[in-house]
């Protein structure tokens, strides 16, 4: 593997930026701002933890730049590419391609085992047969989970699921991975476990990430932490 | 994207899965069995029909309008043999035979009944009837004033071998005629109506009552009855070129019994094919509404990784598709089995309007599968396309939020 921690710090160009991010729902006749005008900026190697009481709009951040909502005002920039001006199926091109997601909820798919869960965005990429296996291999070597690589889902510990879902949303080496709450549903050990991980692939792999938590044990993994208020970004949007 | 992930999530939740193969596969084996037997009815059918009426039968266009009173349209000796000229080298044709038919009045004793006399060349290989003859003996070439009956009409007038009845015509010419004729023989038929209606006699003593050397039909037996159309389009042809004004009639035309029956054997195949494809479409469109529902979260986070709104939908119309065939081939194995089954049986029954008792089957065949098995298919799929259409244009927020 590519030596990237001087690449890591390379300073420029943010590799993810949100300006002027706002997001309103409509629930009958009153408005929800669930984020008002958020400006940030993450440089490439970021690892930024975002904390905020519940309801504060942090998923809906998250939402907003893996581009899975579409904001009401503002606008999400890639690596200087407005997701506004993409459409649709764009926009499953940039996920699948550039962008991994980790779910409080682990989500994985309950018919796959657990290697063909962490292969599945290299199905959606239609990477030939050998190199697919060959990846899942070293990944699942990664999480720690190379023996349990025939289990399906149900048959794992939370921990265990978390480590592959991770697993999914690496496999595919995205440059940026969101990850909302991924402790959540774990012990505090395993959830240390899970953060170490997410450390290691950081600074190994040079990933960006976004961590949602309101966990203290998981902020002080962060390279950066920011704070969401009543939708508004008080605290640290800047790199 | 893949065939085998949809494969896996159809058979997730078994009880469901089976409930709707169960369901496909039942309306798909009933549609079969029904089909077959309706397909079986209406070969045995074909069958005695073509005995009845031969292939193909060539006559002046007078006689089939049936709008002349005397006996123009006959054909000539001449003629008749123009006609087997032009047929001789064609190789489907397996025989050809000619036919002089009138109608007259049987009297026996006090009882009298009007009756259609057929007349045809004795000891032919084409329309031979020596194979129904149930008492006596058959016709002969060297016969004179003698007849076969059918076995229902000698009962109602209680007759019996070597009996004498009177047969009253008119001649070509317009004259009466009146002969006495003995039965030689006694026939049997499928049809009761046949049976009441027709008496064979030799041509040669027909012509010679009706004072005529002429015929009023060739008759023409084919290899195989799916080469009627075909063949009889060509005859028709020939005849034309030749300036021949006579026209061929194929033994369906010439049958609205067996017209009739075909007819409404499609309307009761349809009907059916109806409740069926009603049936799998309404159960399965719940079934899969329910199962997508169940799996939005699921279908929200593999949209989240990247997976378009298209691979969704060919996903689960793919899922669709595997219950689909699933359902309809263990229904065509089912019908199958269900057919095979029923033959084994050999159960009697003597269908409406027949004197013979013939024991009831079942076709099997890949043929009679496919309408079924078509129908099936369809229904399933055209049931899973508004489910998965609505699956895959769900929000991907609003599914992921999704308990
Ligand atoms: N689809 C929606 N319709 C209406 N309101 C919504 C919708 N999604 C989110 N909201 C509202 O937007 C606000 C922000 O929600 P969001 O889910 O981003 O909060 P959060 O910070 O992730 O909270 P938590 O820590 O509980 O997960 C909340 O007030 C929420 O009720
Ligand atoms: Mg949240």
């Amino acid at each position: 593997m590519e030596n990237t921690s001087q690449f890591c710090h390379e300073r420029g160009l943010p590799f993810l930026e949100a300006r002027a991010l706002s997001k309103t729902y409509q629930v009958g006749s009153s408005t929800v701002h669930a984020l008002r005008e958020v400006d940030f900026a993450a440089m490439q190697g970021d690892f930024v933890v975002i904390n905020g009481p519940s309801g504060s709009g942090k998923t809906t951040f998250l939402n907003l730049i893996s581009a899975i909502d579409r904001p009401s005002e503002g606008e999400v920039l890639i690596q200087g590419v407005s997701t506004n001006t993409l459409s649709e199926r764009q926009l499953a091109q940039l996920r699948k391609d550039k962008i991994g997601l980790i779910f409080q909820t682990f989500n994985l798919i309950p018919v796959l085992s657990a290697a063909e869960n962490a292969e599945y965005p290299l199905l959606l990429q239609r990477r030939p047969k050998i190199e697919r296996a060959e990846r899942v291999r070293s990944m699942l070597a990664e999480v720690g989970l190379g023996e349990l690589g025939r289990r399906r889902p149900n048959e794992l510990s939370g921990g265990q699921r978390q480590r592959i879902a991770i697993a999914r949303a690496l496999i595919t080496r995205p440059k940026l991975v969101l990850a909302d709450e991924p402790t959540a549903n774990l012990d505090s050990e395993t959830g240390a476990q899970v953060m170490d991980l997410m450390r290691k692939l950081n600074e190994e792999h040079c990933v960006v990430l976004l961590v949602v938590t309101h966990d203290p044990a998981v902020t002080k993994y962060a390279k950066r932490q920011i704070r969401i208020h009543d939708g508004r970004l008080i605290e640290g949007g800047q790199p | 994207m893949t065939w085998w992930i949809p494969l896996r999530s159809l058979l997730r939740n078994r009880r469901r899965t089976l409930l709707s193969v169960a369901i496909i596969a039942l309306g798909t084996a009933i549609s079969l069995f029904v089909f077959g037997f309706l397909e079986d009815s209406r070969l045995q059918i074909q069958a005695t029909t073509v005995d009845e009426y031969g292939n193909l039968q060539i006559a002046s266009p007078d006689l089939w309008d049936d709008t002349t009173e005397d006996y123009n349209y006959l054909i000539t000796p001449e003629t008749e043999a123009q006609i087997r000229q032009l047929l001789g080298r064609r190789d489907k044709i397996t025989g050809i035979t000619s036919q002089l038919q009138f109608p007259g009045l049987i009297a026996a004793g006090n009882q009298t009944q009007v009756v259609r006399i057929t007349s045809q060349v004795p000891e032919n290989d084409t329309l031979n009837i020596d194979a129904f003859v149930i008492a006596g003996r058959p016709l002969r070439t060297s016969d004179v004033a003698s007849v076969l009956m059918g076995r229902s009409l000698a009962n109602r007038l209680g007759l019996t071998v070597d009996d004498v009845v009177t047969l009253t015509l008119t001649t070509v010419d317009g004259a009466y005629n009146a002969t006495p004729l003995r039965i030689v023989g006694i026939y049997r038929f499928t049809s009761e109506q046949v049976e009441l209606r027709s008496l064979f006699m030799p041509v040669a003593f027909a012509q010679r009552l009706l004072n005529t050397s002429g015929v009023d039909r060739l008759i023409i037996n084919l290899e195989s009855i799916s080469a009627t159309n075909s063949e009889a389009a060509s005859i028709q042809r020939l005849l034309d070129d030749a300036a021949l004004s006579f026209e061929v009639r194929t033994w369906d035309d010439l049958s609205p019994f067996y017209k009739q029956l075909s007819g409404f054997f499609d309307i009761l195949f349809g009907f059916l094919t109806l409740a069926v494809f009603i049936l799998v479409f309404f159960i399965i469109l719940q079934v899969l509404t329910l199962a997508f529902l169940e799996r939005t979260r699921e279908i929200g986070t593999i949209r989240a990784l990247g997976t378009t709104r298209g691979e969704v939908l060919g996903q689960l119309l793919l899922e669709s598709g595997w219950l689909a065939v699933i359902g309809s081939v263990t229904g065509v194995l089912l019908g199958f089995a269900l057919s095979l089954g029923f033959n084994a049986l050999g159960i009697q029954w003597q269908p409406p309007g027949t004197v013979e008792t013939s024991v009831l089957s079942v076709q099997i065949g890949l043929l009679i599968a496919l309408p079924p098995f078509g129908v099936s298919v369809v229904a399933t799929l055209l049931s899973a396309i508004f489910p998965a259409i609505q699956t895959s244009r769900l929000r991907v927020v609003d599914a992921l939020r999704v308990e």
